[in-house]
């Protein structure tokens, strides 16, 4: 009997002990791979990880990874970006002022809430410019900012054009009598909180929300505004964003050029060089072949860092290592056979390689 | 229906004319529209000359549009075309879906409804190379090129180029800087198919369509386009574009969608020069036409604003679009081709939905979810 209990001791014992590493070295919860990790830079950062992003964040937690993010300006930047887009304020009509420029700083530090972010681009001269007069300006108000289609609500858009012109009215429920007043009533509805929370979603997630959940974060958001944050780090986190992550879909220009300048110089394109090259895309519905153009045109230029081909010792994995890093995934038996099969034939070079990945459709997905 | 089936109806066709005769129908309409007529037209042009654009300033002022006057003078001119202030966009696209539907002003999304483009294609089996839009609007004017019906879309396209957006200057600066890329050795070319072929164990290495775009595009950075200045300069390479594609690639259809005029909501006299300047530069695409021994006797042009603007200036002396007047609701369509009536003026109602089933009609298809009807009394 004491020996059994010693035995048994020592087996708990042993357990106990055994388990001790195995604790320090468990994979943290939602450890980033290379597919998360690029999702979830190409969704926040609006580029894929830079190479020393991925050396540190590769196998870290994914929550770890959002916390050190939504503290920093860049993905700010990135989110005042889209909201530009999706306002259509680009280009020419791009606001420049300070009031907006230092909107990514105030938004990473916390000292200003997303709701403002948006009412300071919405009284920005640009934006007054872009919808020029009542009829345009509260019709671009009411479909962007709140949801509502003017056709079956032709007496707030009466009535909103009579404040744009100095008529006091009530305009979805509160009285008003300046343009700018148009803007605070407009963001301070709840239909504000539901529009943008709805489209954050689709751009972030993809797809609608449970009508419940929704309107529980609609009511955080309006309760208040700086909720926004937990809210993305929630969908972030959320299974639907796990199942995103699975079903890629065309990545928009903007971002396909961020991606490019990554991948392939090490960088993020200056802010004009990727003005121009995103109008030309934008100009084309099938970017395909354009696309194809400009990646081979860069991969060309001499200014892509890529090994001789006698200094790559050991093809599969070097092949195998531009899967991982370009498409988040890893190379399939068959893919890994044919580009090995081709790099040993002597007319094919390391770019010819570069070539068909980053010219291939998939590469256009993320 | 190939280009060589026109004289050939189909049973849809055959049918609808067998229809026809069997309930009589009167004169007038047996003669604007016979299936067994063989159609001299293989080509359309069709100009959404929009921003905004009133009748008073185009025909109220033919000063203005010699071009468009002179199209009306050989084709057929509708005064009462009635459009709907569903702003640009989706004004503009109801031209297209032959649906007036609401569309966010700034919405930068596709429509739910096929476009006369996917008609076109699909009820023709044509490449994507044979439809095109060129539009000078940016962005979200290349969601007019196919919508998301499930029984059409992207696969039914057109191809859309903004002239703006993807010829201009600055753009090509940075592929002066980068240089161009080198033309691969065969075996290397041969290699690159294999690997892209291999990628998703699909193809992803593109056809000759698309090596035909690229090469397309490349010359047109080379040529002039880039360089064209002025008031009107995004919607004068948006016709520029369209002369050059229908000379190189003589396509079914080309399809422009102008955008400047809307300067007017700041500036009345603004807005004059650009219906001027686009009037001019519509008169260099239509001489390229007469010009071309192909396109010459087989094209047809269809243009008509997407809607027009106030009766009165606003406070800038501008005009903008929202009075609900029939400046703004009414616009002017001018028809000019080989199969059209001359100097034909309708003084009846059409409206701006009735090109979509007019254009798939001359090009053989059916525009089966349009609401609007074929234009009438069009043809000779």
């Amino acid at each position: 009997m004491r020996l059994l209990w010693f035995l048994l001791c020592l087996a708990a014992w042993g357990i106990a002990h055994a388990q001790v590493p195995a604790q320090t070295e468990a994979a943290p919860a939602r450890a980033l791979d290379d597919a998360t990790l690029r999702a979830a830079c190409m969704d926040l950062l609006g580029r894929p990880p830079l190479e020393v992003e991925r050396a540190e964040w590769l196998g870290r937690g994914r929550h770890e990874f959002l916390d050190h993010w939504f503290a920093r300006r860049e993905v700010w930047a990135n989110w005042v970006e889209e909201q530009l887009y999706y306002f259509l304020l680009i280009d020419n009509f791009r606001p420049e002022n300070e009031r907006v420029g230092e909107l990514p700083t105030l938004l990473a530090a916390g000292k200003l809430d997303v709701r403002t972010a948006i009412h300071r681009i919405a009284l920005s001269p640009s934006f007054d410019q872009r919808n020029p007069g009542a009829d345009t300006f509260v019709t671009v108000v009411m479909e962007q900012m709140n949801g509502l289609r003017v056709q079956k609500n032709v007496r707030e858009l009466e009535v909103a054009k009579g404040i744009y012109d100095g008529k006091p009215g009530m305009f979805l429920g509160k009285s008003g009598s300046t343009q700018a007043d148009i803007v605070r009533i407009s963001i301070e509805d709840r239909s504000f909180a539901a529009q943008l929370l709805a489209r954050e979603y689709a751009r972030i997630v993809r797809g609608e929300r449970d009508k419940s959940v929704a309107a529980e974060e609609v009511r955080r958001f309006q309760r208040d505004p700086r909720e926004f944050s937990a809210i993305l780090r929630d969908w972030v986190l959320s299974s639907a964003w796990d199942e995103r992550v699975r079903v890629r879909r065309n990545t928009p220009n903007r971002m396909w050029i961020a991606a490019l300048h990554v991948d392939l110089l090490g960088r993020a394109p200056e802010a004009e060089e990727a003005r121009r090259l995103r109008t030309a895309l934008d100009g084309l519905s099938d970017t395909g072949p354009l696309r194809s153009v400009l990646a081979r045109v860069l991969i060309d230029s001499g200014q892509v860092k890529l090994p001789e081909k006698s200094a790559i010792p050991d093809p599969t994995v070097w092949i195998g290592g531009l899967f991982q890093r370009l498409l988040g995934r890893a190379a399939s038996a068959d893919e890994l056979r044919e580009f090995v099969r081709a790099f040993h034939e002597p007319e094919c070079r390391p770019a010819t390689v570069l070539y068909a990945l980053v010219t291939h459709p998939e590469y256009q997905t993320y | 229906m190939s280009s060589q089936d026109w004289t050939r109806p189909d049973r849809r066709t055959f049918l609808l004319g067998a229809s026809a005769g069997a309930l009589a129908l009167p004169a007038a309409a047996r003669a604007t529209w016979s299936p067994t007529m063989e159609r001299k037209t293989k080509h359309v042009v069709l100009v959404a000359f929009a921003g905004g654009v009133r009748t008073r300033e185009t025909f109220g002022a033919p000063a203005n549009i010699p071009t468009l006057e002179a199209m009306a003078k050989e084709g057929v001119l509708y005064k009462r075309v009635k459009s709907s202030n569903l702003g640009h966009f989706g004004a503009a696209l109801s031209i297209f879906t032959g649906i007036s539907e609401a569309r966010g002003i700034r919405e930068n999304a596709r429509g739910g409804d096929p476009t006369l483009f996917e008609y076109v294609r699909k009820d023709g089996g044509l490449a994507a190379n044979d439809v095109w839009i060129s539009t000078s609007g940016g962005a979200q004017q290349t969601n007019y090129s196919y919508g998301l019906h499930p029984d059409y879309g992207a696969r039914y396209g057109a191809n859309t180029v903004d002239g703006d957006g993807l010829f201009n200057a600055e753009f090509k600066s940075i592929l002066d800087a980068w240089g161009r890329p080198k033309a691969l050795p065969p075996r290397e070319a041969e290699l690159l198919s294999r690997m892209r072929g291999a990628i998703g164990g699909g193809s992803g290495a593109g056809g000759d369509d698309s090596a035909r775009v690229e090469k397309y595009i490349l010359d047109e950075l080379t040529s002039g386009t880039a360089d064209i200045r002025g008031a009107n300069a995004a919607d004068a390479k948006a016709i520029r574009v369209a002369r050059n594609l229908l000379v190189i690639f003589k396509p079914k259809l080309v399809s422009i969608v102008l955008q400047q005029a809307d300067a007017a909501h700041g500036s009345y006299n603004g807005y004059v020069e650009i219906i001027r300047r686009n009037d001019e530069a519509l008169g260099e695409l239509w001489r390229a036409v007469k010009a071309d021994p192909e396109l010459r006797d087989s094209t047809a042009f269809l243009v008509l604003p997407e809607f027009g603007r106030d009766a009165d200036l606003n406070s800038r002396r501008g005009l903008d679009h929202g009075d609900g007047s029939n400046d703004l609701e009414y616009v002017t369509a001018t028809c000019w081709g080989p199969d059209f009536a001359r100097n034909r003026v309708i003084e009846d109602d059409v409206q701006a939905i009735d090109v979509c089933p007019t254009v798939c009609e001359l090009l053989g298809a059916s525009a089966a979810k349009a609401r609007g009807k074929r234009l009438p009394k069009l043809y000779a």
